[in-house]
Formats: C-alpha cells, sequence, structure tokens
C-alpha cells in the first residue's frame, strides 16, 4: 500500500469520522450482523483509502462508498456461495421461507432471526441479498431510482422492479407473521 | 384511469419517481378510489415502519474499525510495482541514469569507428599551397622550387603516408619542409 500521504491520511479520518456510523449501519442492514458488518467496513474504508483519488468532490462520499460496499458484499456472497456449493437466490426466485434458503446465505440470516424479532425485520431478513439491497437504499436510506442503480450498478428498471418484488414480498411476509397463530 | 391502480405505480407516485402527467393521474385516480388510496396508504406504513425499524436498530460505529483500517494500512507491505517504482526515486534515479549514459558513451565509441584518424587527402594541401606559391611572385624558392612542389603533390603515395598521421595539419608542413 505504501507510505500514506498527508492529504490521504486526512482523507480517510474525515471519511470515517463523518461517514463512519452511516456506513456501518448500512453493511449492518445488508448483513444483518455486526461481526460482517465490521469486516465489511474494514474493507470498504481501507478501498476508500486506496482510491481516495478516484473520488470527485462535489459529488456524494456516501454513495460512493455504499457502491464500495455493496460490491463487496456481492464478491463476499459469491466467494461463500463457491465455499458452500450452493446457489444464492435469484432476484426472480425471492425466498419465501427461512428454512428453506440455500446454505450461501444461512449464517447471516440465521443470526439475524435469531436477534430481530420485529415481525418487519424478519421479513427483511428473508430477501434475497440484492432485494435487501434495494428496500435498505430506497425505503431506509431514501434514494432515487437513479443513486440506487448507480450504487447497485444496474439500470433503473432493474431497481424498479427488485423494489416493487421486493416489497410486495414483504407485505405478504409480515401480513403472514401478524396472523394469530391457530 | 377507472380500473384500481397497480401496487407498482403507487410505490413510483410514493416515491416521486412518476413523470408529473402520471404523477396527475395517479393523484387525481386516489381522490376519487377508496380501495386504491387505502393500498397507498399501506405502501406509505411500509416504509415508515422501515425506517422507525432502521432507526431503532441504529448502531454506532466501533471504533475498532477505524483502529483496525490503521492497522491494516500500517502493515500492508507495498506491492511489488509499488517497491519498484518507489526504488527509482530521484535521489537514486539521477545518478543511476548519469552513470549509464557514461557507460553507453565509452560502450558506443568503437562501434562509431572513432578509433581510426580521419582520412584526409594531404595531396590536396600540396597542391593548394604550390598554386598560392606559382602566384605569388615575391617567393624567394622561385620556380624550380614550385616544380618540385607539383612533383611532390602528384605522388600517390602521399595522401596513404600522411593519413597515417594523426594530425594532418602538422604534416603537410613538414613534407612541404622535406621538399623546400
Amino acid at each position: 500500500m505504501g507510505q500514506p500521504t498527508p492529504e490521504q491520511t486526512a482523507f480517510l479520518e474525515r471519511a470515517m469520522g463523518q461517514y463512519g456510523k452511516a456506513t456501518y449501519n448500512f453493511a449492518y442492514r445488508l448483513t444483518g450482523n455486526e461481526s460482517d458488518a465490521r469486516d465489511l467496513t474494514q474493507e470498504a474504508f481501507i478501498r476508500v483509502f486506496k482510491a481516495w483519488r478516484s473520488f470527485q468532490p462535489g459529488t456524494s462520499f456516501l454513495s460512493w462508498i455504499y457502491r464500495i460496499l455493496t460490491n463487496l458484499y456481492r464478491d463476499e456472497l459469491r466467494r461463500r456461495k463457491g465455499r458452500f456449493q450452493e446457489e444464492l437466490p435469484e432476484d426472480n426466485a425471492p425466498q419465501e421461507f427461512a428454512g428453506q434458503r440455500p446454505m450461501a446465505v444461512t449464517p447471516i440470516e440465521d443470526y439475524v432471526e435469531r436477534q430481530l424479532s420485529e415481525p418487519l425485520s424478519r421479513a427483511l431478513a428473508q430477501l434475497s441479498a440484492e432485494q435487501r439491497q434495494v428496500v435498505v437504499l430506497a425505503d431506509i436510506e431514501e434514494y432515487s431510482y437513479q443513486e440506487i442503480a448507480e450504487i447497485m450498478g444496474c439500470s433503473i428498471g432493474t431497481v424498479r422492479s427488485r423494489l416493487h418484488r421486493a416489497r410486495a414480498l414483504l407485505r405478504r411476509l409480515v401480513e403472514r407473521a401478524q396472523k394469530p397463530t391457530s | 384511469m377507472s380500473e384500481h391502480l397497480h401496487n407498482a405505480l403507487l410505490i413510483d407516485y410514493l416515491r416521486r419517481e412518476l413523470p408529473p402527467e402520471d404523477d396527475a393521474l395517479v393523484l387525481a385516480h386516489l381522490e376519487k378510489c377508496p380501495a386504491c388510496r387505502r393500498e397507498y396508504e399501506i405502501e406509505i406504513s411500509l416504509s415508515e415502519s422501515l425506517r422507525t425499524a432502521a432507526a431503532r436498530e441504529e448502531l454506532e460505529f466501533p471504533s475498532m474499525i477505524a483502529a483496525r483500517v490503521w492497522e491494516e494500512i500500517r502493515s500492508a507491505r507495498p506491492s511489488p510495482l509499488a517497491q519498484f517504482v518507489a526504488f527509482f526515486r530521484p535521489a537514486v534515479a539521477v545518478p543511476l541514469v548519469a552513470a549509464a549514459a557514461v557507460a553507453a558513451f565509452f560502450f558506443a565509441m568503437p562501434l562509431t569507428g572513432h578509433e581510426s584518424s580521419p582520412k584526409i587527402n594531404a595531396a590536396y594541401y600540396l597542391e593548394a599551397h604550390a598554386a598560392l606559391q606559382a602566384q605569388n611572385p615575391l617567393d624567394e624558392r622561385g620556380p624550380a622550387a614550385v616544380q618540385l612542389i607539383e612533383v611532390a603533390a602528384q605522388d600517390t603515395s602521399a595522401p596513404t603516408e600522411l593519413a597515417d598521421d594523426v594530425n594532418v595539419g602538422l604534416a603537410a608542413p613538414s613534407a612541404f619542409d622535406a621538399v623546400r
């Protein structure tokens, strides 16, 4: 990596000071557990440090680091997919039940389900990784379709369709969870 | 727009992602359709619930992340390319380039043929000198000397012998002295 310059050091210090919390929370919402969120956030800031010159002043730093984080998370899921030899859920085949989900995301998702009791949080954890990303970016971070498309590296049409499906599934999962068990 | 609105349209409307004309149509429909308005309110409450849940679960940035990032940066070994580039910083590069230039100069000298003296036709100098002498009425040596000079100048062996001497400028007067 080489010896950091004073400008590079100042850039990273400022980035972590101003956006560390938001980045960490975004990572937490994607991964669903603090350990993975910490690793992801750490790696994202190291990427920021390495590529600090490519940041365009005047643009949104958060969008930039969310994009880095989203890519890292996607890579991590692919890596786990290879490890477990299981397929990740496709966008068109959202997971209806946690028990049917493949091993690839089970460690994260299972932990989320153990920790959170709210039906909505459970429902969110049952979405596919890409659906969860789009819901977090659209409804929690309140980005526009254009911004989400830039962060996720896909088209606005893909963002729109993923969000529609994800929200429809969320509603079904929440309604099912709220129904009294007979 | 007499039928009920699709939820996808309601979500885009909620997010203000519709073009102005569609936005106006949805607004007008919602004002007169209780069923769609109810669906729209459910979509609003879903978004609000997501934001509320996220705010409730908001975590502080762990200081250990910053510490680990700095530790990672400081302990990281530079890449081979970075090491190579760092090696060629000016303090090292300038003497190296100078030494290489000097070595290249001395190495290239034999190849360019500078080891042998230039082949200059000495007869040219003798002829030119004889001509000057012949035209000079004040020449002390007279016509006989001039003739001898011309004979010497026509000698074909003269250029080769003179060419063997490095300094032609010195060789020419000595040949002239022999004639004298």
